[in-house]
């Protein structure tokens, strides 16, 4: 990843590069109202996750308490607080995607990355999410990969894009 | 009037409700039971658990409403117990129970089997009813009873399996047994302002829990205790005495700092003190607590109790009868003359325990060398008594919630008089300025708009920069300037110096910001005052009072709901130490000892003859100034941590010590008396706020202890005195009554309960909440800009105000579990520094300093090494803030049988430093 702050293979960062780096993307929030979920969003759009400095930091920064922010942030189940992995694949398991075939595509899936359930690869580096919904039941079963919508998938051609990903590391 | 009530039908039944209460609310004041579990007295409307759910009708539409939240309307016609909510409520039971264990609850034998019984159901030993600490005192059971459910259904349900929380101190948390009711949270948050717990995840998972599931040490939590008495379950419980049911419970009033807090006292079956929950219709607490009364009361309890009297023999202290102690105490005192004797009355001590002592001290030692062990400033009271004319809180502690602005000089409530802290924090969460002027970080600068840092000792100027913009700006309240004030033109031509150039360079503080805070407090009408003493020498402290009663006089906050001057002492009952006369210069109601009018008005009603000398102060005392004869009543005093002694009280030649411990004062004496402690003591306590409460006994004396007054009294007459023939404590009020005009409508039946503020005069008075709010005239005094004083100290060259606060999320903290052990601290500090001076010691931002501090053992330990951040405002000083949780894990490992009196304050200290290498990476724990 371009930032090369979530890279698992990299050097992680030290907790006072975190606390910067949340401080910064806390106090880059431009809108007139800045609240604790639009600065976990801040945080989260920068790091790609939410570590316990951003909620020590966002605590401060809108003058409430740890809990209270972990409160906010643990209600959500996009936020997330462990680095994920270089690149993320989203499964989509939405109604229309269930029907045409993406418990199949994700047991391809699971296979190929050597899981069985959401998460990182043993090796960190690529992230599996489930999604309830990626909005494009017309192209169903759908899959994104880091955002990028890909219709029409069946396991053969999720493997190959799986596949892509692993060489490029 | 009969438009302010509203008329409902519930139940068939015509009850009437004020506006604005809900339906629960209503019925609770008619008599009228709704089962409910998340409601709570004092917080808002939540409606959470849905079980106090009943069916409405009003206004033509009809529903099921949860009562909680549904406020009453004119011709609502409630039923709260149809077919329909009944059913509703069962559902919600029956959920409830498949997450909570329930053979307490809807078991049929609960009744039936003891502690020891095998359980005739085979339910797991784990979830049976006698495993629950709440087991038979638990409110969910009373609420799930009153459904009469099905008491033969099968035990079965859904353990959630969570870990249990017992590495913190003070509490053990189970949430295995949360219904979710969230009163807890609502507790820290609603009620305290804290916010050290909150829920966390969401639907089916959702539970109370902390950020990242931490220690409640790293959580923000100051272990007030509330979210345990709020807690239906036996969720959150206290450690202590975890499984222990009380036998009586007796409404007593804690004698651990000047709020005193209404408690209810829970006495097991074997005479011990085994729980103590804040008591909700308390009016100086409202059933808040704070660490030293809710978890600080079982030293009655302690098996190292003194039992007998005893009396030196050569060189040892050894065990003997109250008769030879008594005898040999009053040899011992006889040997010297009244002017070398001196008596000083423990902090805790009741009214009646000081009036005996001043009376003792007066009548039969011929003295006036009388005080209360920590009147830490006669000089204070001295200005108290004589510029606002009365020396406590000039308005009730609740009222503060009511104002605007809330000002706090040079004082730490959060800390030393915890609860007042608690409606200043509710007065900032409805939008009220709070300013505080202290160089320390406290727990109230997190919630303050205006934090003003002076250079330490300049907070006096600064008060006078803040009249001067007051004045400036036209901001005094005109009328009352000039309806009540005298002296007015007099103060405006001294405040005329007070330049805002001159007072920022003295003060250190920027004019700008000066003129911020003036202008809060100056339109912030009604204002409240907080003022206490730290770091202000003792000299000062009448230029204080002074400075801090003109501001509040030229604003108009006095005699006026939300306003007030709140002066911050030390010492459960300094208050009524000093309305009955247990001081050096004055009389019982605040007669003067010099003045031969208030000593016959003395002598001619309760007898005796009153010395004329003012005495001397604890102080002098304590230093030894002439004194070759003490008696000490020591219960909960210490003259280290008072900042009195260094090495303990020393024994100026005889000393006779009536103590509940064989204290390291004790250990010094020739005569100890053992002492009856609050838990067995009938009195009474006068708190800031003038409310004299009741002190009731829940335990009876074991051995040979006596109450302070009556140890007094059996001294007395042993040595000839007359007029001390008292049997009972309420004997020795009728006699305060007659000698102390406000106290003159107040009797021991009288104030059970809830207590009676002072001045209540006559006894059909119900007391006086507010002082100066009829028309009397007051005084403003002109004052003088002060420069500032440097002392050079070679050795020491830094002045280091220690803060301490709740929670520091910019400084990392790791809490450490260890199996065997309770959670403890480990943390890098931060050392405030300012660039010039770190320039000059040859250190950045960073960099590690050794710090060095001048012995004081009245003072919380410093870390020894800290990292500096250069943001100090002043030269020659530097902070460091440490951590409220460090203070709890302190007294935990200290093993102190009596808390309150060890916990230490936060002194401004000297300091040096030196830059010390940095042993390991940043971030990593600290030495």
């Amino acid at each position: 990843m371009s930032d090369g702050i979530t890279s698992a293979s990299d050097e992680s960062p030290s907790s006072d590069e975190l606390r910067d780096r949340s401080r910064k993307a806390l106090q880059s929030q431009r809108q007139p109202t800045v609240t604790v979920l639009s600065s976990l969003l801040a945080v989260q759009d920068d790091l790609h996750y939410i570590p316990d400095e951003a909620i020590e930091e966002t605590a401060t920064h809108v003058k409430s308490t740890i809990n209270d922010v972990w409160s906010v942030a643990s209600f959500y189940t996009n936020f997330r607080f462990t680095p994920p992995g270089d690149h993320t694949i989203d499964v989509c398991w939405g109604p229309s995607c269930h029907l045409n075939g993406a418990q199949d595509v994700m047991n391809r899936i699971h296979s190929e990355l050597g899981i069985t359930e959401e998460g990182e690869t043993a090796d960190g580096k690529l992230t599996l999410r489930y999604s309830t919904c990626l909005g494009a039941c017309a192209l169903a079963p759908v899959i994104a990969v880091d955002h990028h919508m890909k219709g029409r998938i069946s396991p053969d051609s999720a493997a190959a894009v799986v596949g892509k990903l692993k060489d490029a590391q | 009037m009969a438009d302010d009530t509203i008329k409902l039908t519930v139940d068939g039944q015509e009850i009437e409700a004020k506006p604005g209460q809900t339906i629960i609310q209503a019925a609770q004041d008619a008599d009228i039971y709704i089962p409910y579990l998340c409601y709570f007295p004092g917080m808002k409307p939540y409606g959470a658990c849905r079980m106090c759910v009943v069916s409405t009708e009003a206004g033509g539409r009809k529903g099921v409403q949860a009562s909680c939240t549904t406020p009453v309307m004119a011709d609502m016609i409630v039923e709260t117990s149809s077919e329909e909510v009944v059913e509703l409520r069962r559902g919600i039971t029956d959920l409830l129970m498949s997450e909570h264990p329930h053979g307490c609850l809807t078991c049929h034998r609960a009744e039936l089997c003891g502690p020891q019984d095998i359980c005739q159901r085979h339910v797991a030993v784990t979830d049976r009813c006698t495993i629950c600490p709440k087991n038979e005192r638990c409110e969910l059971k009373d609420t799930v009873r009153f459904m009469k459910l099905d008491l033969t259904s099968s035990l079965d349900y859904h353990r959630r399996d969570l870990p249990i929380h017992t590495d913190d101190p003070f509490y053990d948390r189970d949430y295995n047994l949360c219904i979710v009711c969230v009163r807890c949270v609502r507790a820290c948050d609603e009620v305290r302002g804290d916010s050290a717990l909150s829920m966390v995840s969401r639907s089916g998972v959702a539970l109370v829990g902390t950020s990242h599931g931490t220690s409640l040490l790293e959580s923000g939590c100051e272990f007030c205790g509330a979210c345990i008495d709020a807690c239906p379950t036996g969720a959150l419980v206290e450690r202590d005495y975890k499984w222990e049911k009380a036998s009586t419970k007796v409404k007593t009033v804690c004698t651990n700092c000047p709020v005193g807090c209404e408690f209810v006292m829970d006495i097991n079956d074997i005479n011990k003190v085994v729980r103590m929950t804040g008591d909700l219709s308390g009016e100086a607490s409202h059933g808040q607590a704070c660490f030293k009364g809710k978890f600080g009361y079982d030293y009655p309890n302690h098996v190292r109790r003194l039992k007998y009297p005893m009396v030196r023999v050569d060189g040892e202290l050894q065990r003997t009868t109250w008769e030879v102690a008594l005898e040999a105490a009053s040899q011992g005192l006889l040997q010297h003359l009244p002017e070398e004797r001196g008596v000083i009355l423990s902090p805790r001590g009741t009214n009646e325990d000081h009036y005996v002592g001043q009376k003792f001290a007066r009548t039969v030692l011929g003295t006036n060398n009388v005080d209360t062990g920590l009147n830490r400033s006669a000089e204070l009271l001295a200005a108290l008594a004589a510029a606002p004319g009365h020396g406590a809180a000039t308005n009730p502690i609740w009222g503060i919630e009511n104002s605007k602005c809330v000002l706090v000089v040079a004082g730490n409530p959060t800390e030393e008089q915890n609860v007042l802290a608690v409606p200043v924090k509710k007065a900032v969460r409805a939008g009220a300025n709070l300013i505080v002027i202290d160089p320390r970080e406290t727990e109230l600068t997190r919630y303050a708009t205006n934090w003003l840092r002076p250079r330490p000792g300049t907070e006096i100027t600064l008060l006078g920069g803040l009249a001067r913009v007051i004045l400036d700006e036209a901001l005094e309240d005109k009328d009352f300037v000039r309806d009540r004030l005298d002296g007015v033109d007099e103060f405006k031509k001294a405040i005329w110096s007070f330049d805002l150039m001159r007072v920022s360079q003295i003060t250190g503080v920027s004019e700008d910001e000066i003129r911020s805070a003036a202008r809060a407090y100056g339109n912030g009408s009604p204002a409240s005052l907080l003022h206490g003493t730290d770091g202000i020498v003792a000299g000062d402290h009448a230029d204080l009072l002074a400075a801090v009663m003109n501001l509040a006089l030229m604003t108009g906050n006095i005699g006026c709901a939300g306003g007030g001057v709140y002066p911050l002492y030390s010492g459960a009952n300094t208050q009524g130490g000093n309305d009955v006369g247990a001081a050096p210069n004055l009389l019982p109601g605040y007669r003067s000892v010099s003045s031969n009018s208030d000593r016959d008005v003395i002598s001619s009603s309760v007898g005796g003859t009153y010395p004329q000398r003012p005495g001397k102060s604890v102080r002098d005392m304590v230093a030894g100034d002439g004194i070759k004869a003490l008696i000490v009543l020591a219960d909960g005093w210490n003259p280290d941590v008072a900042g009195m002694t260094t090495n303990g009280l020393v024994n100026p030649g005889f000393m006779v010590v009536s103590d509940a411990f064989m204290s390291d004062t004790a250990s010094r004496a020739d005569v100890v008396f053992p002492a009856a402690t609050y838990a067995e003591v009938s009195g009474t306590i006068t708190n800031l706020e003038r409310r004299v409460q009741k002190v009731n006994p829940g335990l009876e004396l074991r051995h040979e202890e006596r109450e302070g007054w009556r140890t007094l009294a059996d001294l007395a007459n042993v040595m000839g005195g007359s007029g001390f023939g008292y049997e009972t404590s309420s004997e020795v009020f009728e006699e305060i009554r007659k000698v102390v005009p406000d106290y003159a409508g107040l009797t021991h039946a009288r104030i059970e309960g809830r207590g009676i503020q002072s001045p209540a005069r006559d006894e059909t008075s119900n007391g006086t909440g507010i002082l100066f709010s009829s028309e009397e005239r007051l005084s403003v005094v002109p004052m003088a800009i002060r420069e500032p004083v440097s002392l050079p100290n070679r050795e020491y060259p830094f002045t280091l105000g220690h803060g301490r606060v709740l929670l520091r999320p910019e400084e990392d903290v790791q809490v450490v579990r260890d199996e065997r052990s309770m959670n403890y601290i480990e943390r890098d500090t931060l050392i405030e520094i300012h660039p010039e001076d770190a320039a000059d010691l040859d250190v950045s931002e960073g960099d590690r300093v050794a710090i060095n501090a001048q012995q004081d053992s009245s003072a919380s330990p410093l870390p020894d090494f800290g990292y500096v951040r250069l943001s100090s405002p002043h030269r020659g000083f530097v902070s460091v803030t440490t951590l409220f949780a460090e203070v709890v894990t302190g007294i935990q490992d200290s093993g102190d049988i009596d808390i309150s009196p060890s916990v230490k304050g936060l002194p401004l200290r000297h300091v040096s430093l030196a830059k010390a290498p940095i042993l390991r990476e940043a971030g990593m724990a600290a030495d």
